[in-house]
């Protein structure tokens, strides 16, 4: 049987479609543009990976990630961030590894080969940090849970829902600021809750 | 003076006389701040600090609105949320709201208020002739005099009944304003502002803990506001204002005002919500109307203070006839007289409190009626040195008026009967704690024979019950009671609190004898005002056998609608405990519920309205598919393009068509990303998914994949879809888009609970990765061209139910699979979902020399028939694999989820409903899924049932419609000619049993 020549679609084609791409608009919205009571800053191009660690592995995975990434695994409800990089707890023996670019975890699968499942989800989830003076109290609509300084600070981190699509969030610093990942499809819905949220208080998405 | 009074009780007080009846001095109302607003449509002026009643009385309009059943004229009884008549419509137009009390709404600048349920007028009322018709609309009115005949009761009685007896009108247009939720936690909540609430809050506040205080008025103080009274050597307005102040300078302090606490519910969460802007004319932009919270505390304090009970007697819904309470609210917050000439119908002692405030702020007290057989002298003196009559022992027996009351007949301790000029009643027969919200959690309030009230039972866990709230009515109480049990509550939390001694208060008298119903009323004399229950309506319900308090309730009404009987369940009660003999706690109360007061649906609602009622889940292609006129259907929460219309064509049929006879003749491509993807991992991953599947996978090698059958537990078929073996250890198994989270929750139960001895690891990749169907017998060649180079997927080096990882684009990773749905040469693409709307424009545009055709939902359902595969209509949790033809391929040797439970008599029956194909015998003839089969001539029953039709399609390649469904014996039954009935559509079609698979039943077009 002939084969038609084969013709590569032309490079320019395959632009990544970033998660917010179409749905988020950059620049002042809703009350006080001048002085926004929230930063939303969407963050594309970074690395994702679901990390489980394998039946009894814990010990060994704490050991490799800890030398051959200088990442240490957070306890249940915690981050473990060095800068922009480190793990988010998800669940019993599972961790959310964030890189700030895509190839940021590419040495994982290897490395833990038989240690820990990991797959990545770079595109699987959208994530947006929220800062400002009104974070906690924009975050507090969504989330039922308690977010004073008493109960949940920086190095926190829960898995939850907002509006009834399932989130996760963790919290970076004591601004507050917060990072919320929720999964891709979802995207378009859950910035429609940001936006009804916080634009009583203004906000500015970078 | 009674020609004066006289004039002001005409509904409507003149411009001349604007605000006549404002005091010269006191209130909190900010005099030079006036505001203009409208009450059908005549313009008013009050004061920033009224409320609308407040503005109102000032105005001198005593008529409000007119009554539920019978018309009467209704004024303003309370002065706070109890409020059971003046009930207006506020605003206009979509903001139109109705049945708003006029005794909540904030007065803002260009308030429209009307009255509701009259006709012409207010003043004119022709409905009013209802009131004459009384002996009608007597209780039970609905369950006797419209039995018969039945028929007319949609057509005739029904409206004719909305039509005479009902509330306002809700807004015809969409709600503009926007609704907002939030959550909130504290250590201790308080549920009130008053003296008690404001107690407990510093008590906490000052400890150190995180407190909210909730409070529905706009202005924080509760009583202290309406009553002059002294805290301290301080008015207790003044003291309840550095309350306020000291609560906001703490930091952990949160006081939300206009703000009604609803609902308790379990583990010391409420609801709230907060009327955010209500007391503007449009909210500001982008703020909420209103906010619904959540509130979740550890302590609660209940503050919610006490109702005021009005007397029983006739005509004592007389518009300036009001509880005692509330005209001292009026004359002290507000500055306004309702009436010149008030008398005082009292069983209380603080009932004589109003006669020195109506002194005080300038009116004239013609009478204290005490219905007691004696009273303080003090109290006596001072009302006699201000020229009252004063009569004990007696009691007011009737009113009159016509528009607003103008005298009270009154009778006296020798039954001698005298009529008194006034203009307006304060009645005083007790107070009733608020013992609703620590009865929502089913708790009963229990009766307290010393204060003759219920106060609350068992609290729900976590709440203490303080002030007027738990029965203590006096100020030093409030103050104590809510001081210690806001230091209790903190301390609770771990705080190191203590109440501090309650300022000095002073002195105050508590006496009290209620009276339930005056002995002999002249006229009608209403237990509840809202739904027009007189005394009379609770003697027929006791006549009538309806005792119980819940038949009284359901057969007169009382205590039901927008004020849930706050100021008449116990009138209601307490004239039945009489009739029947009993005590008010033996008669008991009916439940209360939550919400305390209305809350619109639209503080629920929130964000949740039109197409945020629910998220919508968006597919990779989506932007392409909406560029190029992509129709989408709901799936689930998905968005999925459905089919593609080309210029030209007229309907989807002919869509569809074309894009089924593109696919079959072509290329097409479809997304799927809405399948489920699961990743499995581990050492024991295969083992894993031999137990979770029903057919074999230990012979399933690297680089292939193999369709997979599910069952659940109890042998019915769970899901079905793909695994393929992407490494020795890795997997990727595929699940419906309808089952993608039951089967991710199925597999993790397994996991975590049947087998935690295996080495397993799973997570969810459904939105990592975009997947593209590209079937026809041109998928290769459009595959060719998006692949990078250097990948062999020909038929040789790919063949049918092969897997690699290949890249696309110059390297962007990417998963290719050889599996077809369609039943033609196909493919799934899987690449990061970021590259989705990349790789489905280079699809497209790879497949233009192939004349390729995007296709949708509809076209892949069409070509899933033509090959008899089932889908969600089949495999519906009543169907076995069996059952759908797939008994062939379950694995024997080997024990899955499922195994025993399917060998089950029901299950094996071999006269189960079994998959076959449908074709009509009358060619062109539309099938309807849903039909059921009866043989042929037998007449429809249950028993002559033999299955049901479960999808059909117009079949391009058969160029006929076919069906694919359930029928006894199917298999054994090809060539049998049967009818498919369909009453509900009044179709009923011969039809001809068929293989199910109607397309290249050889399956060569797979695999070449």
């Amino acid at each position: 049987m002939s084969e038609p020549a084969t013709t590569p679609t032309p490079a320019f084609l395959w632009r990544p479609r970033g998660a917010w791409e179409g749905i988020a608009k950059i620049g002042g919205h809703g009350a006080s543009a001048d002085a926004p009571g929230i930063r939303l800053t969407l963050r594309e191009g970074q690395g994702l990976a679901t990390i489980v660690a394998a039946d009894g592995r814990e010990a060994d995975l704490r050991a490799i990630l800890a030398e051959r990434f200088g990442l240490s695994v957070p306890e249940a409800g915690a981050t473990a961030f060095d800068g922009e990089r480190g793990l988010v707890w998800s669940a019993p023996g599972q961790w959310l590894a964030v890189s700030p670019t895509r190839q940021g975890f590419d040495a994982l699968p290897a490395a833990l080969q038989g240690v820990a499942a990991v797959t990545d989800q770079s595109d699987g989830r959208a994530l947006v940090r929220v800062s400002g003076p009104k974070a906690r109290t924009l975050l507090a609509k969504g989330v039922a849970i308690d977010l004073h300084p008493r109960a949940f600070g920086p190095g926190r981190a829960a898995v939850t829902s907002i509006a009834h699509i399932g989130v996760q969030f963790w919290q970076r610093d004591a601004g507050p600021t917060y990072d919320i990942a929720v999964a891709r499809s979802f995207a378009g819905s859950f910035w429609g809750w940001l936006e009804h949220a916080a634009a009583e208080f203004g906000y500015e998405v970078a | 003076m009674t020609t004066l009074a006289l004039q002001r009780a005409e509904p409507l007080g003149s411009a001349s006389t604007a605000q006549a009846f404002r005091t010269a001095q006191g209130g909190l109302i900010e005099r030079r701040r006036t505001l203009d607003f409208t009450f059908d449509g005549k313009r008013l002026t009050g004061c920033h600090g009224d409320t609308l009643a407040s503005a109102l009385l000032a105005n001198g309009v005593r008529l409000v609105g007119r009554s539920f059943k019978y018309h009467r004229p209704r004024g303003i009884l309370t002065a706070g949320s109890e409020e059971p008549n003046a009930l207006v419509e506020l605003r206009s137009g979509a903001r139109r709201e109705p049945n708003t009390r006029a005794t909540m709404a904030e007065l803002y600048e260009g308030l429209e208020a009307a009255s509701q349920n009259r006709w012409p007028s207010l003043a004119v009322d022709a409905l009013s002739v209802n009131a004459l018709l009384a002996p009608v609309f007597a209780a039970g009115f609905y369950y006797k005099t419209f039995m018969w005949p039945a028929s007319l009761w949609e057509k005739l009685y029904e409206p004719m009944i909305r039509r005479a007896a009902g509330l306002g009108r809700a807004a015809d247009a969409p709600d503009p304003d926007i609704y907002d939720r939030a959550h909130a936690h504290c250590d201790v909540l308080v549920i009130g502002g008053g003296p008690a609430g404001l107690s407990a809050a510093l008590a906490a506040g000052r400890s150190g803990a995180r407190v909210i205080l909730v409070d529905e008025d706009f202005v924080t103080g509760g009583r202290l506001l309406a009553e002059r009274r002294e805290i301290g050597g301080e008015s207790g307005a003044a003291w309840a204002a550095r309350a306020v102040a000291e609560l906001q300078s703490l930091p952990e302090v949160r006081i939300l005002s206009r703000t009604t606490l609803f609902g308790v519910y379990d583990h010391g969460s409420y609801g709230a919500v907060e009327r955010v802007s209500d007391h503007v004319a449009v909210p500001a932009a982008h703020a909420p109307r209103q906010r619904l919270w959540r509130i979740v505390a550890k302590r609660a304090v209940l503050a919610a203070g006490a109702l005021e009970r009005p007397h029983v007697f006739g005509g004592n819904d007389r518009p300036g006839v009001m509880l005692a309470g509330a005209v001292r609210t009026y004359l002290n917050r507000y500055g306004v007289l309702p009436g010149r000439r008030v008398a005082v119908f009292t069983s209380s002692d603080d009932g004589w409190r109003t006669v020195a405030d109506v002194l005080a702020a300038g009116g004239t007290v013609p009478a204290v009626i005490d219905t007691r057989a004696s009273v303080p002298p003090q109290l006596r003196r001072m009302a006699e040195a201000a020229g009252a009559r004063v009569v004990v022992g007696g009691y007011v027996a009737g009113t009159k008026g016509h528009l607003g009351l103008t005298a009270i007949q009154v009778v006296d301790g020798y039954d001698s009967t005298e009529t008194i000029a006034c203009d307006c009643l304060a009645m005083a027969n007790g107070w009733n704690p608020v013992v609703h919200l620590d009865s929502h959690l089913s708790r009963r309030p229990v009766w307290n024979e010393a204060i003759h009230a219920f106060v609350p039972g068992p609290l729900p866990s976590g709440m203490r019950a303080v002030g007027a709230a738990a029965g203590l009515f006096s100020l030093s109480g409030c103050l104590e009671s809510g001081a210690r049990a806001g230091a209790e509550a903190a301390t609770d939390c771990g705080f190191a609190a203590s109440a501090e001694p309650a300022p000095a208060t002073d002195p105050e008298s508590e006496g009290h004898i209620p009276l339930w119903r005056v002995p002999r009323p002249k006229g009608k004399a209403f237990a509840d005002f809202q739904n027009d229950v007189a005394a009379t309506d609770v003697e027929l319900a006791h006549r009538e056998g309806f005792r119980a308090v819940e038949l009284l309730k359901r057969y007169t009404t009382l205590g039901m609608a927008t004020d849930q009987g706050k100021t008449s369940n116990l009138a209601g009660l307490s004239i039945m405990a009489e009739l029947t003999g009993q005590s008010i706690p033996s008669v008991g109360t009916t439940v209360f519920r939550p919400p305390f007061t209305p809350v619109a649906i639209g503080a629920f609602a929130g964000h949740h309205r039109g197409k945020d009622f629910r998220a919508t889940r968006y597919v990779p292609s989506h932007a392409w598919a909406e560029e190029n006129g992509g129709v989408f259907v709901e799936t689930g929460l998905w968005l999925r393009p459905a089919y593609f219309p080309k210029a030209g064509e007229t309907d989807w049929l002919e869509t569809v068509v074309r894009e089924v006879e593109t696919v079959r003749a072509r290329v097409g491509v479809c997304d799927v990303t809405t399948l489920g993807k699961i990743d499995i991992q581990g050492r024991d991953a295969l083992a894993f998914i031999e137990r979770v599947c029903a057919n074999p996978f230990a012979t399933l090698p690297v680089g292939k994949a193999r369709y997979a059958v599910l069952l659940r537990e109890d042998g019915f078929v769970l899901d079905d879809g793909t695994i393929a073996r992407l490494a020795e250890t890795h997997y990727v198994m595929t699940a419906s888009t309808a089952n993608a989270a039951k089967v991710m929750q199925h597999l993790e139960f397994c996991r975590q609970w049947l087998w935690p001895e295996l080495d397993v690891q799973l997570a969810s990749v459904s939105e990592q990765w975009a997947q593209y169907a590209v079937a026809g017998p041109r998928a290769r060649d459009t595959l060719r061209r998006v692949i990078d180079p250097g990948f062999d997927i020909g038929n040789e080096a790919f063949p049918f139910l092969a897997c690699a990882d290949v890249t696309v684009g110059g390297g962007i990773p990417a998963r290719l699979f050889r599996i077809s749905f369609s039943g033609e040469l196909a493919y799934e693409l899987a690449v990061p979902a970021a590259y989705g709307d990349a790789a489905w424009r280079a699809l497209m545009q790879a497949g233009l020399p192939y004349g390729i055709t995007a296709y949708g939902s509809e076209a892949l359902s069409v070509m899933r028939i033509e090959k008899g595969h089932a889908a969600g209509a089949e495999i519906n949790g009543q169907t076995t694999a069996r059952d759908l033809g797939l008994g062939g391929m379950l694995a024997k040797k080997k024990d899955y989820v499922g195994r025993l439970m399917k060998e089950r008599p029901a299950l094996t029956d071999p006269d189960r409903p079994m998959l076959v194909g449908f074709r009509p015998v009358e060619p062109g003839a539309r099938l309807r899924a849903g039909a059921h089969f009866l043989a042929l001539g037998a007449a429809p029953s249950l028993e002559a049932d033999e299955g049901v039709m479960t999808s059909v399609a117009y079949s391009p390649s058969l160029k006929s419609w076919i069906g694919i469904g359930l029928i006894r014996r199917g298999p054994e039954r090809h060539g049998e000619r049967v009818r498919a009935y369909d009453p509900v559509r009044d179709a009923d079609v011969e039809v001809e049993i068929c293989s199910p698979v109607f397309v290249d039943p050889k399956e060569e077009k797979l695999r070449v």
